[in-house]
């Protein structure tokens, strides 16, 4: 039991490394407003659980989008504490998310199709 | 393990000592996410305490230990998969692009490449033309079977260090390995396979067309590189030495002085026009390599 359980966590921990960018591109390609880090992981928490993850593997991912330049970010004061740092997808973000969304959807359809046979 | 944080001042002080010896760029990072976080798991939970919020913290955005593994694994991946290479979008305005040739790394090696192909292009066009002739010469003989084999086991060696020149120095993506050879069929089939292979009649092609290609790839470099430098030169030749422009017979040509700034501004031009050439031939030929050494093959 618990040998089996390491190399699903191995195994859900590389699946999550590949989408995780995908994922929060595709959340902030739907987002009609600038987001910040806990707003996305509240998201991402609240839509599926897809990101079994802790929420703190987000923030590394938001910054090296944004340092590719998919993502655009500002930093806004806030009242509660520490200014937020608000993330809005850029075009050429646009522009990757849709070749991803490709490049996921012919994967999806071809380890599918494998598993079935 | 330490105790579970009462307050997000201990939470960071926990994260902090959990990150000890890693990059201080990624602790401030990792700093900042989880008072970030955590400001806003506060602001959202007013009833709530710290300590409550904290333990529940540890569930979702994960303890202070399991949020430094994250960090540092999960920075490392995907800093190596999402950091961009650092080049740049070509620009759209075609003056900068004019210029950036000279910050590409490929225009020099191409530039290297055309005057060393003088020198492959003899070495190959030799080597070729001597092989042929002597595998006729030999074919009557009984050396003559053999000879044949060896040399055509040569060119396709020369025709994969060929590949490799182009791809170090063109940067066109060509084999790091011989072509594949069957190693179950006896030998007698793998050395018709050789002959009946079309690759091989193509590389023998192309070490014979690299002799007139080369010498004109070099006479286009030397030529483009001769005419900008000199035209930068005229102008401090004439004013320094009173060296003429141009000599005719007995008649020496000087240009007027008004002109010397032009002339300067031209030869300058004329070396950027000297490497997008130099690309721009790098590239054609590293087509016409891949598609004579490799390409007929598949």
């Amino acid at each position: 039991m618990s040998d089996t359980e390491t190399h699903l966590k191995k195994f859900e921990k590389e699946l999550a490394a590949g989408t995780v960018s995908l994922v929060l591109l595709a959340v902030l390609a739907a987002a009609r407003e600038p987001l910040y880090g806990y707003q996305i992981a509240k998201r991402l928490e609240q839509e599926a659980g897809v990101l079994a993850g802790k929420q703190s593997a987000l923030y590394p991912v938001l910054r090296n989008l944004s340092a590719a330049e998919l993502l655009d970010t500002h930093v806004e004061p806030s009242v509660a504490g520490p200014p937020r740092r608000y993330y809005r997808i850029t075009p050429l973000g646009r522009k990757v998310l849709r070749e991803w969304i490709e490049a996921w959807t012919a994967t999806r359809r071809s380890v599918d199709s494998i598993i079935k046979t | 393990m330490n105790s579970t944080p009462q307050t997000i001042g201990e939470y960071l002080d926990q994260l902090r000592a959990a990150l000890a010896g890693a990059d201080p760029a990624m602790i401030q990072d990792a700093l900042y996410d989880a008072e970030e976080h955590l400001r806003s798991e506060l602001a959202d939970n007013p009833g709530m305490s710290e300590a409550e919020l904290l333990a529940k913290i540890s569930g979702s955005y994960g303890a202070p230990e399991e949020v430094a593994e994250i960090y540092r694994n999960q920075e490392v991946t995907v800093t190596r998969a999402l950091r961009p290479p650092p080049r740049r979008e070509p620009s759209s305005n075609p003056i900068t692009r004019f210029f950036a040739v000279a910050g590409d790394p490929h225009a020099y090696a191409a530039m290297f490449y055309l005057l060393l192909s003088l020198a492959t292009g003899i070495f190959y066009f030799t080597w070729a033309i001597a092989g042929i002739a002597l595998s006729m010469a030999f074919a009557l003989s009984l050396v003559g079977i053999p000879f044949l084999i060896l040399f055509f086991g040569s060119v396709r060696m020369l025709s994969l260090l060929e590949g490799r020149i182009v791809e170090g120095m063109l940067g066109v993506r060509m084999p790091r390995r011989p072509p594949y050879a069957d190693r179950d069929l006896p030998l007698g089939k793998r050395i018709v396979a050789m002959f009946t292979d079309p690759r091989s009649w193509s590389s023998l092609f192309y070490m014979l067309v690299m002799l007139p290609l080369g010498i004109i790839y070099f006479v286009l470099l030397v030529v483009s590189t001769a005419v900008p430098v000199a035209l930068m030169a005229a102008p401090f030749a004439q004013a320094i030495w009173r060296l003429p422009v141009a000599q005719i017979g007995d008649i020496d040509f000087y240009a007027p002085a008004w002109t010397w700034p032009i002339e300067f501004v031209v030869g300058f031009l004329g070396l950027f026009v000297m490497l997008h050439v130099a690309r721009g031939i790098g590239r054609m030929h590293g087509a016409v390599a891949k598609s004579l050494l490799v390409k007929i093959a598949a």
